[in-house]
């Protein structure tokens, strides 16, 4: 597999705090990589440190196929584009001036201007005054910048941070759309699931710096296995039962589960309560989140 | 090629910022000092009436050019902080490249001023009709040096002001410069060398002796501090290199 960003143990840390530890990121060419984590996990250091812009402790950054240093840096660089935290922009210019400049710097065709206006849908705001433009614009218009240059590599950091439910939707059904339509790996954090749910087909997951899950999104779908909640007439002696013939089943808090959604085994457990003459009321099937895997994942109660 | 291509695009970030209103403001200011000290002169005044500018200019240099330079410098950096722009310019620019770009643009208007100076003097002589001629060596070298002290000033404010997320402090530094500078020159020399902004009048051509009775000043020529110069010079260039340093050190 063509990895668009892979990282080699990579760490930072600040003085006594190791703020990413040995993290082996790889990100397949032409994906859409949800990187998600709390807030302060050490999403936007790890995207500083594929850009450049912070320096890494130890560790080696392949970005595009090519080990990034000192020297290289600019020029493999140039085939991404980055919108960091909150969009970057000069306020006493026009959002066209500002990607003028951006274009001129990435040495890309003016033609670009406008084709990436229409992508971000500005066109309408261009000779607006970026300072002016609500924060929904300007982080449409630091899309716009990321987008010149034709970036084989695009790096979001929160790029929906601040905007409104629409602009959210906006911004997902955007970013959803750019491998298919330029071939775009993207590489985009979050702290929400259900935004990386969303868009992504792969995710990452860190937590206090460390990589602690990594796969396509489908695999951790798959984690979230189903079980079985029973409601009967005598849950402990049910539970009691259940266990004698080797069943998984716990009972929590009064409430009886069959861990496991499998027919076979849902059908031996209800048999086997039946003939053992005890009542049941109810059978219903619960899936475990992602919501919860994640939290599991990174132990905490809330994101 | 590169650098000349950066050059052009921080060139064009300087659009609708009105740069040049705040040197020609500062001349402004300047040429109306220059029209009340020429109230009243008479034949003595004008037979020295460049010296008299070789004299008292610096020292309102002193005054007006730290502030000046504190807002030159606050504006074309403070455009950066405020939208936030470090973290995508830098993955298109080499930090040091960056850095030394906009101290060259900043020093751009450092220039305007200080020629627009020189031009003042010229009109200063025309329009009163100064009847000492005009050492052209001495007005490049004042201008010079002008530029030599601000440059040196501008550095300071530069890097200062893309450090700061706010930009009192650069102009709270400017101001505090202007009032340092001009309170200098009247520090014993040894103390006054220790001012960075007091260098505006560190290298006058010339002293000043007040002929109380006779209410009239005469001026002396004064040997160019050779030992000063050097050593200011040196100082300038390890400053602007440890701010540079400290700069690129610096994670966005």
């Amino acid at each position: 597999m063509e990895y668009a960003v892979k990282t080699d143990s990579l760490t930072k840390i600040y003085r006594k705090a190791t703020a990413v530890s040995d993290l082996d990121l790889a990100v397949p060419t032409g994906s859409i990589y949800g990187f998600l984590g709390p807030n302060g996990a050490g999403k936007s250091t790890t995207m500083k440190m594929l850009l450049g812009l912070v320096k890494p402790s130890r560790g080696r950054i392949f970005v595009l196929g090519k080990n990034v240093n000192h020297k290289n840096r600019l020029e493999i660089l140039r085939d991404t584009g980055s919108l960091i935290e909150s969009p970057a922009y000069y306020g006493h210019l026009s959002g066209r001036e500002n990607l003028q400049l951006i274009a001129s710097l990435k040495q890309a065709p003016a033609a670009q201007i406008h084709e990436v206006l229409r992508i971000v849908r500005l066109e309408g705001q261009q000779d607006k005054k970026a300072g002016q433009y609500s924060l929904g614009m300007k982080q449409r218009l630091g899309l716009a910048c990321a987008l010149l240059g034709s970036p084989r590599l695009l790096l979001l950091d929160e790029p929906t941070n601040g905007l409104d439910p629409a602009g959210i939707q906006e911004m997902r059904e955007l970013i959803r759309t750019l491998p298919a339509r330029f071939g775009i790996t993207v590489l985009v954090s979050s702290h929400l699931l259900s935004e990386i749910d969303q868009m992504a087909t792969h995710v990452g997951i860190i937590n206090n710096g460390a990589l602690i899950f990594q796969d396509r999104l489908s695999v951790l779908h798959e984690h979230s296995r189903s079980r079985m909640r029973l409601r009967t007439d005598q849950d402990e002696a049910a539970c009691r039962i259940l266990l004698q013939a080797g069943l998984p089943s716990i009972c929590k808090n009064g409430v009886l589960y069959l861990n496991s959604g499998a027919n076979d085994t849902v059908l031996r457990a209800v048999r086997l309560l039946v003939q053992a003459g005890i009542g049941l009321y109810r059978l219903e099937e619960e899936q475990k989140s992602l919501e919860e895997i994640f939290l599991s994942l990174v132990g905490r109660n809330s994101i | 090629m590169i650098m000349t291509h950066c050059f052009t695009v921080e060139l064009k970030k300087h659009r609708r910022m009105h740069m040049w209103l705040i040197p020609a403001g500062f001349l402004a200011v300047l040429f109306f000092w220059a029209m009340f000290s020429h109230k009243n002169t008479d034949a003595y005044d004008l037979a020295q009436g460049y010296t008299n500018l070789f004299f008292q200019l610096p020292m309102l240099n002193c005054i007006l050019m730290p502030l000046m330079l504190s807002v030159i410098a606050s504006r074309l950096c403070d455009m950066e902080i405020k939208g936030e722009t470090l973290k995508l310019i830098l993955t298109l620019e080499e930090k040091g490249c960056f850095y030394d770009l906009k101290f060259i643009h900043e020093c751009m208007y450092l220039f305007a001023f200080v020629l627009g100076e020189g031009g003042i003097m010229l009109l200063c002589g025309r329009l009163y009709h100064y009847t000492e001629t005009l050492s052209l060596s001495l007005l490049l070298r004042h201008l010079a040096l002008t530029f030599l002290v601000g440059a040196v000033v501008l550095g300071l404010q530069h890097f200062l002001s893309l450090l700061s997320h706010n930009q009192i402090l650069p102009l709270l530094t400017g101001l505090a410069g202007s009032f340092l500078g001009l309170f200098s020159l009247y520090f014993p020399p040894v103390v006054a060398r220790l001012i960075l902004w007091g260098y505006f009048g560190a290298f006058l051509p010339y002293g000043m002796n007040w002929d109380r009775a006779a209410k009239q000043t005469s001026y002396y020529p004064v040997a160019f501090p050779a030992v000063t110069f050097v050593c200011f010079v040196l100082f300038g260039i390890l400053l602007y290199l440890l701010c540079r340093w400290i700069f690129i050190k610096k994670e966005v």
